[in-house]
């Protein structure tokens, strides 16, 4: 099979870090972000306690009241992405136009609210209409209506990896040629659930979280989007769309491991990784960095190191949760932005939150931004039941 | 062009896997901790991987995609309770990491030995449908030789009460309130090129979307579901004949035309 090349016409990012992908590049490199306690979002005992890192309030006071977090913070990105490529979704194709978007809230039933007024109280005129606009609204269909497109949509639900998922998979549906573009991403929000359930697993921390520290302590959650509009060479041409990357490999592999745990070996990893090399047509010395998943957590950091060692050893690692915080399914899609970012203003931010070595790690994370050459570098994710998905990411001049 | 699914096993599951479904499989009692809709959809996968003659044997380059409507809705609503009942301190850890999607494509990994892509579908009654696509990417990439489809579909019990009290109040998206609402697991064994147990080859599979939501053809289902995809597949393949699966609902259309396979 013949496969089309997969560029990135634009992109766009909402997170704690910053309103827009620029900002938030901005924002990764000077650690300017909000880093909130307590944490407004939610109703919870652990509020005063738990810290979180939240999108600017201001963006969100005119959020449409039938639009949840998740789906208002994925639209902002995505008219970035479409301002940034110069193009209207009106002037593309809508019939050729795909969407897959990752979340770990939305595809879920999120409706805690109406369930708590159900079993205690009793349902609302509010809370109807709340469950209507559930029933109503899988997110990349709600997404592909948004936009007046009809081509193929997907949500994908593989938790922590979503993100990286639906970029990869956006990239094999141009690549086969089931689509001229594709609008991809991710996209989540704090609710009780994710921010209780977290603390409650013992893998929240109290303190900012840092990546691949000694001293680390655990995550700290974060709520946000990324949308990348992908589209094959030949379209971009012919619309004269700006290119800002490309979308070069995609790998993933499941580890069978433990429900909340990988494999402390990193064999899903490690096949992933090696998986989105042999698809990109690269290999460890051709990438600049490895934007890691870097969550902070003891286990996640541990196997992230064993297999960075094994497949892209000496290749740089940046963790950039320090400044996002994880932003569960839309965490890979937020880091593919930052990447493209990096690799576009050849420099490579600092690990922040990161201090002191880990010598069990045998990794030493970035601690101060460096000027880079290399136009290729790696974005990784790991997720809850063992999935990992990576992703090679390619500058705008890596053609 | 993207390939053709050749299906080399399928078995579809309406209502729950018991212990005697399951113990020709597994020690049952490694189950015990299991979702309902895990059991379920793990006895359709082994009868798929029964069909198609892996049961026993090697699954290295088998994949997993996996549809579920709502996600892993009995452990998302007994976290739930817990918050609501014991209190955020005393709520259930386990029934939050079982609340995950992955969880139940954890759990095929695990019990069938399955380590390849793993990637899960999450958006109602379009599911399905996009856990096909999924499989045909894995597949058209060469990211595996054979691709395990499987759908775990649960019941809300939240939206079946207020179904029966007043059909009204979910327009468009219902279908049928008066039937007795049960969960449905479906699993199929999909490859790109045929094998020496193929049985049917889907020549084309096609996911679109509509502005139209309010068409509906669904029956017997309490409100969108990913379910009934699988019921009517399951209702073609059974007829043995070439056919033309049409599906419109609410915002959705599926196509997908298929015919029995017979070896050359």
């Amino acid at each position: 099979m013949s496969l089309q090349k997969v560029s990135i016409a634009g992109m766009g990012c909402v997170c704690a870090c910053g309103n827009t992908s620029e900002e938030a590049f901005e924002g990764t490199l000077n650690a300017k972000t909000r880093f909130e306690l307590p944490n407004t979002r939610v109703d919870s005992v652990y509020t005063s306690k738990y810290p979180v890192f939240l999108v600017d309030p201001a963006l969100y006071q005119h959020k449409p009241a039938d639009q949840t977090f998740s789906q208002f913070f994925f639209i902002r990105a995505a008219l970035q992405a479409f301002e940034q490529a110069k193009i209207s979704p009106r002037q593309l194709n809508p019939k050729r136009v795909g969407v897959i978007v990752g979340a770990s809230v939305h595809p879920s039933f999120h409706c805690f609210k109406i369930y708590r007024r159900w079993k205690t109280d009793k349902l609302t005129e509010a809370d109807y209409t709340g469950l209507k606009n559930y029933l109503a609204s899988p997110l990349a269909q709600w997404v592909s209506n948004y936009f007046g497109f009809q081509g193929p949509f997907q949500t994908i639900a593989t938790a922590c990896a979503s993100g990286t998922d639906a970029i990869g998979l956006a990239k094999n549906w141009i690549e086969t040629g089931l689509c001229d573009a594709v609008l991809c991403g991710g996209t989540d929000e704090i609710t009780e659930s994710p921010y209780v359930g977290f603390i409650r697993l013992l893998v929240s921390t109290p303190q900012r979280c840092r990546p691949f520290c000694k001293t680390r302590s655990g995550i700290n959650i974060g709520e946000g989007a990324a949308a990348l509009l992908l589209t094959n060479v030949q379209s971009a041409q012919q619309l004269k769309l700006s290119c800002q990357g490309y979308v070069l490999g995609y790998g993933n592999c499941c580890d069978g491991f433990h429900p909340t745990a990988p494999d402390p070996k990193g064999t899903g990893l490690r096949k992933a990784l090696s998986f989105a090399l042999q698809d990109a047509g690269k290999n460890a010395e051709d990438m600049a960095f490895i934007n890691a998943h870097g969550t902070a957590s003891q286990a996640n950091d541990s196997a992230e190191a064993i297999a960075f060692n094994s497949v892209l050893p000496h290749v740089p690692v940046w963790g950039s949760k320090g400044v996002t915080g994880h932003t569960l399914g839309a965490a890979g899609a937020i880091e593919a932005v930052l990447t493209l970012q990096a690799l576009n203003k050849r420099i490579l931010p600092a690990t922040i939150g990161f201090t002191t070595p880990d010598e069990q790690l045998q990794l030493i994370p970035t601690r101060q931004a460096t000027a880079i050459s290399k136009r290729v570098a790696m974005s990784d994710s790991l997720a809850f039941g063992g999935c990992n998905a990576a992703i090679v990411l390619g500058a705008c001049d890596a053609a | 062009m993207l390939p053709k699914l050749y299906i080399n096993g399928f078995s579809c599951l309406r209502g729950d896997a018991t212990s005697e479904d399951l113990a020709p499989f597994v020690e049952v009692r490694k189950l015990r901790r299991a979702e309902q809709i895990s059991k379920n959809v793990l006895l359709c996968a082994f009868r798929a991987l029964e069909q198609a003659k892996l049961k026993d044997g090697p699954r290295a380059d088998l994949a997993i995609s996996l549809a579920m409507g709502a996600g892993a809705l009995e452990s998302t609503l007994k976290f739930m309770d817990s918050i609501i009942e014991d209190g955020d301190e005393l709520s259930s850890p386990t029934a939050f990491a079982s609340s995950v999607h992955n969880s139940t494509a954890l759990f095929l990994s695990m019990f069938l030995g399955i380590h390849g892509p793993c990637v899960v579908t999450g958006q109602l009654d379009a599911s399905f449908a996009g856990a096909l696509l999924t499989a045909q990417q894995f597949l058209a990439k060469g990211m595996c030789q054979q691709v395990l489809v499987t759908l775990a579909e649960d019941v809300n019990p939240l939206l079946t009460e207020q179904l029966q009290k007043d059909s009204s109040l979910f327009d468009p998206f219902i279908y049928q309130p008066q039937s007795p609402a049960k969960r449905v697991a479906g699993a199929l064994i999909c490859s790109a090129k045929p094998t020496p147990t193929t049985q049917f080859v889907l020549d084309s599979v096609q996911l679109l979307c509509t502005d139209d939501i309010s068409s509906q053809s669904q029956p017997q289902l309490p409100v969108r579901s990913c379910a009934h995809s699988v019921l009517l597949l399951d209702k073609y393949l059974q007829q043995n004949a070439p056919f033309t699966m049409h599906e419109q609902f609410a915002g959705t259309i599926l196509n997908i035309e298929g015919k029995p396979y017979v070896l050359a």
